[in-house]
């Protein structure tokens, strides 16, 4: 090996490479051998590392304490403090140091002792100063993954948390509203308050109930949809053939609602390949939104087409539309659109509609996006990749789900 | 002259059980759906006290309006109760108001009590009548 003593290069403690080296850019060198530590710095420091050395355990362990290095090399052999001993000590610091051990041939036995008590490798004498190079160079990046994953899994955490902070809220919410009209009436008793309110109060009970019904089966589905158990099946399908009921469907409640809805489809199939009930359930979605955020005598009008390589179906509505600050935040679970300036209420929802229609669309390999102008109206547009069978592969059958073709 | 709550909540029919209630034991009562129209609402009505959701649009907004409340000429010592359901005593889950920086006895778990809601109104007012700069 190469111990070439280069001179002016000093060994003091301080003698980072460039002055206060960032935390992640330190290696500390323990090693009674002068001639290792000063060629082990002379190669780090050459790859940009600030290199603090120690010619003992005690010393050692001292420093690594003060420098909080992400990587320190460590001879087996050293009077006093052992490697081996240093190894523990370095880890009850930081487990995620990464610890390189040198060790003479004769130690090789003892080496493998330190990979077991948690070296991350080790460094048999004599080494080139590229093999010094190559293993702390995936040292560090053994480090750097180890902190990243670290990190990915304290976000989720986090993440988690929030979560199930803000369902418990969504489920509380309306039980809060039930039990506080039915804690009232009771203590109202007879006051003619309660003759007052009393009717009204028991329908937005009944009306809570229902919501709470229907957060919890959107959550169900949407855990569903995650899990991947609602949008499998992967089928050839005609959105044309499938989009055919949707006047039928959905005409009386739009009438209802003092709507009118419309439904123009080409006539040749538009196939593409996925899974029918969850197709129905992101239309479902769309068009039940486009009904309800719309306003009196507004419309509703849903297409579809063929362009590009691609099956779009587009549900255009002429209601209060979205304002843009919401646009980003539009298809997160539970996020809702305030009321409308004027409003006091906004129509009943759970936030967790768009969030499941993302979630199809993307199941079925597709997108969904939205543009909307506010107080004129919103288009919902979700694009499919045509595929299955198109008239260029007259081979596969072409399949539309029991309904007639057009 | 009756003593005069404002209900800052996002939930209307939350407020209006509880303002119907309030009204029948003598109080006015006045509403607001979110932080910003309570803050407007508690700088033109004066109320007497206030009751202050804290999820509303945004997750903290509740604490947030509590802080501008506080910040606001004549508004400083007026009493709030943070009523919320974010309150759990699931270790980790919610807000422990044991170890928060509000103070235990501003707190009101959803759901109200309405008679332990009464009894901390009461309470609150007569403090605040008889004592000098309660509330802060």
């Amino acid at each position: 090996m190469t111990t070439e003593v280069l001179p002016g290069l000093a060994e003091s403690p301080a003698a980072g490479a460039e002055g206060a080296a960032a935390p992640e850019r330190i290696v500390v060198v323990i090693d009674d051998d002068h001639a290792m530590r000063l060629s082990c710095r002379q190669i780090l420091v050459r790859m940009g590392f600030a290199v603090e050395t120690f010619d003992n355990g005690a010393a050692g362990l001292e420093g690594v304490g003060r420098l909080k290095p992400p990587l320190v090399i460590v001879d087996l052999k050293m009077p006093g403090l052992s490697g081996l001993e240093v190894i523990g000590r370095v880890h009850e610091l930081d487990p995620e140091t990464v610890i390189i051990v040198i060790t003479g041939y004769a130690t090789i036995s003892t080496a493998v002792d330190a990979m077991k008590s948690g070296a991350y490798d080790f460094l048999p004498k004599p080494f080139s100063p590229d093999e010094l190079r190559l293993m702390v160079g995936r040292g560090m990046e053994r480090r750097r993954l180890q902190q990243e994953s670290r990190r990915f899994q304290l976000e989720r955490e986090l993440l988690r948390h929030k979560f199930v902070t803000f369902v418990s809220h969504q489920l509380k919410a309306p039980l809060v509203a039930i039990q506080q009209y039915l804690d009232v009436l009771r203590r109202l008793g007879d006051a003619p308050e309660a003759a007052e309110h009393r009717a009204e109060w028991l329908d937005r009970c009944l009306k809570r109930a229902e919501d709470m019904q229907t957060l919890i089966h959107d959550w169900l589905t949407l855990a569903q949809v995650e899990g991947g158990a609602l949008a499998r099946r992967r089928e050839p399908l005609d959105v044309a053939a499938l989009l055919l009921p949707v006047p039928d469907t959905y005409q009386p409640v739009a009438a209802a609602a003092q709507l009118t809805l419309t439904c123009e489809l080409p006539v040749e199939p538009l196939p593409i390949v996925g899974d029918a009930s969850a197709l129905s359930v992101l239309l479902d979605n769309l068009i039940t939104n486009a009904i309800r955020y719309n306003r009196p005598h507004g419309s509703i009008r849903v297409s579809a087409s063929r362009c590009a390589g691609e099956v779009c179906i587009a549900v255009e509505d002429t209601g209060r539309g979205i304002p843009e600050e919401c646009l980003p935040f539009l298809f997160d679970e539970f996020f809702r659109v305030g009321p409308a300036e004027g409003e006091t209420t906004r129509p009943s929802g759970t936030g967790l509609g768009l969030p499941i229609c993302r979630r199809i669309a993307a199941e079925m390999g597709g997108t969904i996006e939205v543009r909307s102008v506010p107080g004129q109206g919103s288009t919902f547009t979700v694009r499919l990749p045509a595929g299955g069978a198109t008239s260029s592969h007259p081979g596969v059958p072409n399949e539309p789900q029991g309904s007639d073709h057009r | 002259m009756s003593r005069k709550v404002l209900i800052i909540d996002d939930d209307a029919d939350f407020r209006r059980a509880v303002g119907v209630f309030l009204e029948t034991r003598g109080f006015a009562v006045v509403e607001a759906k979110n932080g910003r129209e309570g803050l407007r609402s508690a700088i033109a009505q004066r109320p007497d006290l206030i009751l202050m959701d804290v999820m509303m649009e945004e997750r903290t907004e509740g604490f947030f309006t509590l802080q501008q409340l506080r910040r606001t000429a004549g508004l400083e010592h007026t009493p709030v109760f943070v009523v919320s359901s974010i309150y759990s005593n699931v270790p980790g889950f919610g807000i422990d108001p044991a170890h928060s920086w509000l103070r235990h006895d501003d707190f009101i778990a959803k759901p109200v009590d309405m008679s332990a809601l009464l009894e901390r109104i009461e309470g609150r007012l007569g403090a605040a009548t008889s004592g000098t700069g309660a509330g802060t």
